[in-house]
């Protein structure tokens, strides 16, 4: 075509659409909705749209008893739910002034690690998932099993433990159970080089990940970010350093951190997280057959306990970021009030709506994932 | 709540079938359907969690040709996993009558049988039959991924046999399945599938398909627009 | 260090009219000021006491003394402590000022707290529901809504009465304290 010929076509205006990514979609983690905005595949503007999973927890354990809500915390984060139960006990023990004896702090931190483990696996999966990896999604899961099964072994649920109540643990270790926990260890370790080849530092992710849903230091101490996508943009900040709890200021741990600050940071935290939850409950199993006495305090009859009144607040680093209770007691059998603040409530919705906004629709999954959202924390 | 109506509905006029060969057909096809089923990948529920070690490498339900589909539209089984909020219950019942038949439910996780331990929650729905005809329940809190599979072992089993055609229900009874839907979610609801029309169509309408709650469906709805396009 | 932290906090509320600082725990500290005060404490403790981090915002239904408490937890990443700022509100009409200029995560809180006990936060970015999006009846975790009752009122019970349970239930069901089981 020659230069005078040319005639520049008139494209229409560019249009806008709405999507509804989820609750019934793949991407999406959980049963949790996004409404985005397109523009051709670029998201101009998202909103989350939450409840799907809302239960009415807070308003649940006012009608309960104090023994009674150790059987529903759990259910509030689902991937990981030992972190609810602890900082549930942690916060009841403050209001009744319980000491825990150190054998059970002990057990306590192996189990939250172990959970720990747990998570990240499971996250793992999902994040793979999201960049079309169905292979370490697989393996995730499956490595993960044996976890669940460990837990099975101490509290008798793969899923959900019930494990720790005010003043202790409800049961003591298994014979044996401390050979069987290093030996998955020791599997798990061994399987990690397998997953770097797989996962970590497959082209497919570290492409697709780099750069994707990148946020600043100052843009996530703005946000309330905490926990793992915290430590991703380089800043070495730990509930367990910070404000220790349990027998954290004795166990010698690296917080692991990235600078980059996007899904790859992300990941990449929780993949070093792993070998530091290793190291931690290798530490765990080295002190406690050294470590004698009982397993939990006495506590008046559970039935019939009054807790003392006051407020008590209580914050855990779980796999997701800070845990956080706060329970009023206004001595009676029943908690007066107890708010929860899930980690996700920040991440599932303004960080996630931020990040989101500018990207393009096929990162949408991706940056979920990578920010580990747990949409029932959110709903509760 | 209606209460007054029995649980075991008539069976709908059917047209009779001449062919002598029918019921090895329906036989071969009923083997065959057992055998391919897809699950419609919608986590409803904490009870989700489950699923994953279900379908990868440890249990693996694929060896019973169980996989997991994006889409309602070729979706076989829906997983209600857990408990439903009242807002998630809609989307399943969206979701529900958008998928083809034939389609079975399972009810996974004690919640769905009676509310579970949120029995007192204003915001879950307490009897997932009232709403959609349930196939078959697995209890537990949460069921293990062999409770799981062998609960669709017994789904798969029935569908061999040709027992598994609670679908049916659901338009021989819309009426009452429609007012327990009417109760919760109020008078106003209406999804976009045309139930009734379906019933017809497939030959399943029956007594009691129409009733009062239908002709109260009919005065509150509004058509269904086509959707607009703009460019 | 705690002393310290307290003897800091106090410094730093002396203007503050009616702000009283407690120490609670190591590294837990609790202000109490009054409704008018709340914003300018935050400010406070956000540019010069480097409480950056506001871990939550928690609502409390006082029924009986008619007042809604509104506790603000922030977190020092420099001194490793939390402060809760408590305030209290009168139950009637329910507004409150937003914090949402001073921290960002107050945006989540506010809108849980308005959806949640029907608390309006002015100046916050959104009032919208975001879980309750589809519940027609009064904020539920106000203490004047029965949840139990109003599951009653709308869901019927499934009937399930096995031999077994009768023999508890009969005993006055699975909770039921005999008067000899208490342990003082």
């Amino acid at each position: 075509m020659r230069p005078e010929n040319y005639q520049a076509i008139n494209h229409p205006p560019s249009h806008e659409y709405e999507l509804n990514f989820g609750p019934n979609h793949p991407g999406i983690e959980g049963n949790y909705a996004l409404k985005v905005k397109l523009q051709g595949d670029q998201v101009v503007e998202a909103h989350a749209d939450g409840g799907y999973l809302h239960r009415g927890f807070e308003k649940l354990m006012e009608g309960r008893l104090w023994i009674q809500n150790i059987a529903l915390v759990p259910r509030i984060c689902v991937p990981d739910p030992v972190p609810m139960e602890m900082a549930y006990s942690l916060a009841v023990e403050e209001l009744g002034g319980l000491e825990v004896p150190i054998r059970a702090q002990w057990i306590r931190v192996m189990q939250l690690e172990l959970s720990r483990i747990a998570a990240h696996l499971f996250t793992f999966g999902g994040h793979a998932a999201t960049t079309g990896m169905y292979t370490t999604m697989y393996w995730g899961v499956a490595d993960r099993d044996l976890f669940l099964d460990l837990f099975e072994e101490l509290t008798g649920g793969r899923v959900y433990h019930i494990y720790n109540i005010p003043g202790g643990v409800r049961r003591d270790i298994p014979d044996g159970y401390l050979d069987r926990v290093t030996s998955t260890l020791d599997y798990l370790e061994s399987r990690l080089p397998d997953y770097d080849n797989l996962f970590f530092t497959n082209q497919v992710f570290v492409k697709r990940a780099t750069g994707t849903g990148t946020m600043t230091q100052q843009q996530a101490l703005e946000w309330g970010v905490t926990g793992p996508n915290l430590r991703a943009t380089g800043l070495k900040l730990d509930v367990r350093r910070d404000d220790p709890y349990l027998v954290y200021d004795e166990i010698d741990f690296d917080i692991a951190t990235e600078e980059a600050g996007d899904a790859w940071a992300r990941t990449l935290v929780r993949r070093k997280e792993l070998q530091q939850s290793i190291r931690i409950v290798r530490q765990v199993i080295e002190r406690l057959p050294s470590i004698g006495g009982p397993i939990r305090c006495p506590i008046p009859n559970p039935l019939a306990w009054n807790v003392p009144a006051g407020e008590a607040y209580a914050r855990i680093d779980s796999s997701k970021g800070e845990v956080a209770y706060y329970v009023v007691s206004t001595g009676g059998d029943k908690p007066y009030r107890v708010h929860v603040r899930g980690p996700s409530s920040m991440h599932a919705v303004q960080v996630l709506e931020n990040l989101v906004t500018g990207g393009r629709l096929e990162d949408v999954a991706q940056i979920m994932f990578s920010l580990d959202a747990c949409p029932p924390e959110v709903d509760r | 709540m209606i209460k007054d109506i029995p649980i075991i509905a008539e069976q709908a006029q059917q047209p009779r079938r001449t062919n002598p060969l029918a019921h090895v057909f329906d036989e071969l096809m009923n083997f065959a359907r057992s055998r391919s089923l897809f699950m419609l990948h919608y986590c409803t529920g904490c009870g989700a969690i489950e699923l994953p070690p279900a379908m990868t490498s440890r249990f693996d339900m694929e060896r019973l040709g169980i996989q997991p589909m994006v889409t309602p539209r070729q979706a076989d089984i829906l997983l209600v996993t857990g408990y439903v909020s009242i807002k998630t219950l809609k989307r399943i019942i969206l979701t529900y009558e958008q998928m083809g038949s034939p389609k079975h439910v399972i009810g996974i996780c004690s919640c769905t049988v009676n509310g579970g331990m949120y029995w007192q929650s204003y915001a879950t729905a307490k009897k997932l039959d009232e709403y959609l005809p349930v196939d078959l329940y697995i209890a537990g809190c949460m069921p293990r991924p062999e409770a799981v599979i062998s609960g669709l072992q017994k789904l798969i089993d029935n569908i061999k046999h040709g027992k598994s055609d609670n679908w049916k229900d659901y338009y021989q009874r819309y009426d009452h399945y429609l007012g327990n839907q009417q109760h919760l979610f109020g008078n106003n609801w209406q999804t976009p599938t045309d139930v009734i029309g379906e019933a017809r169509e497939y030959g399943l309408f029956g007594p009691q398909t129409l009733g009062q709650h239908t002709e109260l469906l009919e005065s509150v709805q509004k058509p269904l627009q086509p959707l607009e396009m703009k460019l | 260090m705690s002393q310290e932290l307290t003897r800091m906090l106090d410094t730093l509320t002396k203007d503050i009219a009616g702000a009283k600082v407690t120490l609670k725990r190591a590294r837990r500290m609790r202000i109490d000021v009054d409704a008018d005060a709340l914003p300018a404490l935050l400010e406070l403790l956000q540019g010069r006491g480097s409480y950056v981090h506001l871990s939550a915002i928690s609502c409390v239904d006082w029924i009986d003394d008619n007042q809604f408490e509104l506790v603000y937890h922030v977190w020092s990443y420099e001194s490793n402590s939390l402060v809760s700022a408590h305030t209290r509100i009168p139950r009637d009409p329910g507004v409150y000022l937003s914090i949402y200029d001073l921290y960002k995560p107050a945006a989540f809180f506010e809108r849980d707290i308005h959806e949640m006990f029907g608390l309006y936060f002015e100046g916050s970015p959104s009032m919208e529901k975001f879980i309750l999006t589809e519940w027609e009846g009064p904020p539920p975790m106000r203490k004047d809504f029965d949840a139990e009752a109003w599951v009653r009122d709308t869901f019927t019970e499934r009937d399930y009465n096995p031999e077994w349970l009768k023999e508890l239930t009969d005993a006055g069901g699975g909770i039921a304290i005999r008067p000899q089981d208490i342990r003082k």
